[in-house]
């Protein structure tokens, strides 16, 4: 057999390939989007903002918002109003409960912004690097909605509206 | 002998390459090792920039986790599958050697492979057709072959095979063993069977490991395996007294042995600690407490019970339930001066949940028997009347007083 039709086939072939794995593997945004999902939730076990110590394995038995903020995200200052809307529309039944995280800022302007923008709940500032890492955050905001049993029942890239939570919370729930 | 010295020039060239990868390394600190490692990692959100390079937050976070991970003892190779695992592939500078992205390894080799066959090809035409001088020893023209493309080959292979410090047994990227944690919490979900399986993995890996110990005690006892769940319950005590979950099922199983005083201390002691929302729901979903206070007041162990229900209402004094037993109680002493406490905490049960049926049916019968309230009596009726399903005991109770028809 012709030597230069030889290569030829073997390079046809091996770009083929190359094109179907290029082809047939999730985008990085696919994963981004959905990983974690269906996990079991990583541990977060960090200080909060008044010095206590928080563990999402206390929450056990109820719906818990775990977001990654950040005080200098824009996105994060525009979904802060909704978050504190879905805190206080869930206060009474106290069936979900939030918990935020704050990446790469400083305890103080975490505490300033929570002052000025509302929202009671726990917000954790010291030993959060190991939480995103452990949790896969690239960028804030990100949020995930965890389970009663522990896992992660969904994830949102990006900001959250209180409509986007409830409706993210009844499809977990139906499930 | 001239004619085999280009075979060992190939020899000692790629034994040389060969060696100088997998030599053993001078030893590295702590700190060239998470540089070398961040080094071959992608920072997630940059484009062309290495963790070790990129000033990002979340760059910045997965150095310090990578050294601390280093200063823990974590290998390369568990550090690099640990952070893979968590980012994606993407982020790995060494490819992984399974599946398609493997093919990264073979396609160099078979262009080398087929660089030499062209380069022979070639050169053979420009000979005229002649066999090639360098292949033309008589009849060793297969092994030569062999020997020429298998020793860059087997190179190439090992060098792959030892790349990032990656060792023949390591476990491939993204494959990291499940920790105990995410063994506990995939066993919340699994069929009983499984459960018992995931539990004894952790108690495998941590033997002291009391949340294992406590629901593989309590997936026994639910599927009749009695002794095995004791000895569970036992053991996790005796661990950790202060493990909250221990208590309710340990007193469950006590309640069911009859052994009402040992029930009510572990739940005595479980309000005295900070439990998880599942816990006190289970608690009180299952009503253990009322039913082991009842148990001891049937057996003429009132102060037992009363202190039993007053523990609970400390902690939460909004138990329309714990109010509503423990006036019960009260009343069943038919003691002149209890049956006003009776009715101050039937009354604070109800002012709390105004539909409580216990509160409601106990209210309408002190009412009617104790106090000869009837127009009382009759108003408690009438709202117990109102509930839906309401409890089947109650209505029986009820009915033996002639309350309701």
């Amino acid at each position: 057999m012709n030597p230069i039709r030889v290569t030829a086939v073997v390079v046809g072939v091996v770009v083929l390939i190359l094109v179907g794995v290029l082809a047939t593997r999730d985008s990085g945004d696919d994963r981004m989007n959905t990983y974690l999902v269906g996990e079991a939730a990583p541990q977060i076990l960090a200080q909060t903002s008044e010095g206590e110590l928080w563990d999402l394995d206390n929450q056990r038995g109820r719906w818990v918002v775990v977001n990654f903020f950040s005080t200098t995200c824009i996105p994060c200052i525009q979904e802060h109003p909704h978050l504190v809307n879905f805190a206080e529309s869930h206060k009474q039944d106290d069936d979900v409960r939030i918990v935020t995280i704050s990446f790469s800022d400083t305890e103080a302007a975490v505490q300033e912004f929570f002052r000025l923008n509302g929202g009671d709940w726990p917000v954790l500032t010291s030993g959060t690097e190991r939480v995103a890492v452990d949790w896969g955050v690239v960028a804030v905001p990100e949020s995930y909605l965890v389970s009663p049993a522990g896992f992660v029942a969904a994830k949102v890239v990006g900001g959250v509206t209180q409509d986007y939570l409830e409706d993210l919370l009844l499809e977990a729930r139906s499930r | 002998m001239t004619r085999y010295r280009w075979i060992l020039l190939v020899a000692v060239v790629f034994g040389a390459i060969i060696f100088s990868e997998l030599a053993e390394k001078p030893a590295l600190t702590n700190a060239d090792k998470v540089h070398r490692i961040a080094d071959d990692l992608a920072c997630p959100v940059c484009d062309g920039q290495s963790v070790a390079e990129s000033d990002v937050p979340i760059a910045k976070a997965i150095r310090t986790e990578i050294a601390r991970m280093v200063d823990e003892g974590f290998t390369d190779s568990a550090i690099r599958a640990d952070l893979v695992s968590r980012f994606g592939e993407d982020i790995d500078y060494t490819p992984k050697r399974s599946g398609l992205t493997g093919l990264v390894w073979v396609i160099p080799i078979l262009a080398g492979v087929l660089a030499v066959f062209l380069l022979a090809s070639t050169l053979k035409k420009w000979q005229g057709g002649k066999p090639l001088k360098v292949i033309t020893i008589k009849n060793r023209r297969l092994p030569v072959l062999v020997f020429v493309l298998g020793v860059p080959v087997a190179a190439w292979i090992l060098i792959a095979q030892f790349t990032g410090n990656r060792g023949v047994n390591d476990f491939p990227t993204g494959d990291i063993p499940s920790s105990t944690r995410t063994l506990l919490i995939e066993a919340q979900t699994a069929s009983d069977e499984n459960k018992i399986l995931l539990y004894n993995e952790v108690l495998v890996i941590q033997p002291s490991n009391v949340e294992a110990l406590t629901y593989r005690g309590w997936t026994f006892w639910r599927t009749g395996s009695s002794e095995a769940a004791r000895n569970d319950f036992s053991t996790a005590i005796e661990i950790d007294p202060t493990y909250p979950d221990v208590r309710v099922f340990r007193a469950s199983q006590l309640f069911a042995d009859g052994d009402y005083e040992e029930a009510s201390e572990n739940v005595i002691a479980l309000d005295g600690l900070e439990a998880p929302p599942i816990v006190w729901d289970l608690l009180s979903n299952s009503k253990l407490r009322e039913r082991i206070a009842s148990a001891l007041a049937a057996q003429g162990e009132l102060v037992e019970a009363l202190q039993l229900l007053d523990s609970g209402i400390l902690r939460d004094g909004e138990d329309a339930s714990l109010l509503a037993e423990r006036g019960w109680l009260l009343a069943n002493t038919f003691e002149t001066n209890l049956i006003e406490a009776a009715v101050e905490s039937l009354d604070t049960a109800l002012s709390l949940d105004p539909m409580h049926p216990n509160a409601l049916a106990y209210r309408a019968l002190v009412r009617f028997v104790l106090l000869e309230d009837q127009q009382g009596a009759e108003s408690d009726i009438e709202k117990f009347e109102d509930l839906i399903n309401p409890p089947e005991l109650l209505v029986q109770l009820l009915e033996t007083q002639g309350l309701l028809n």
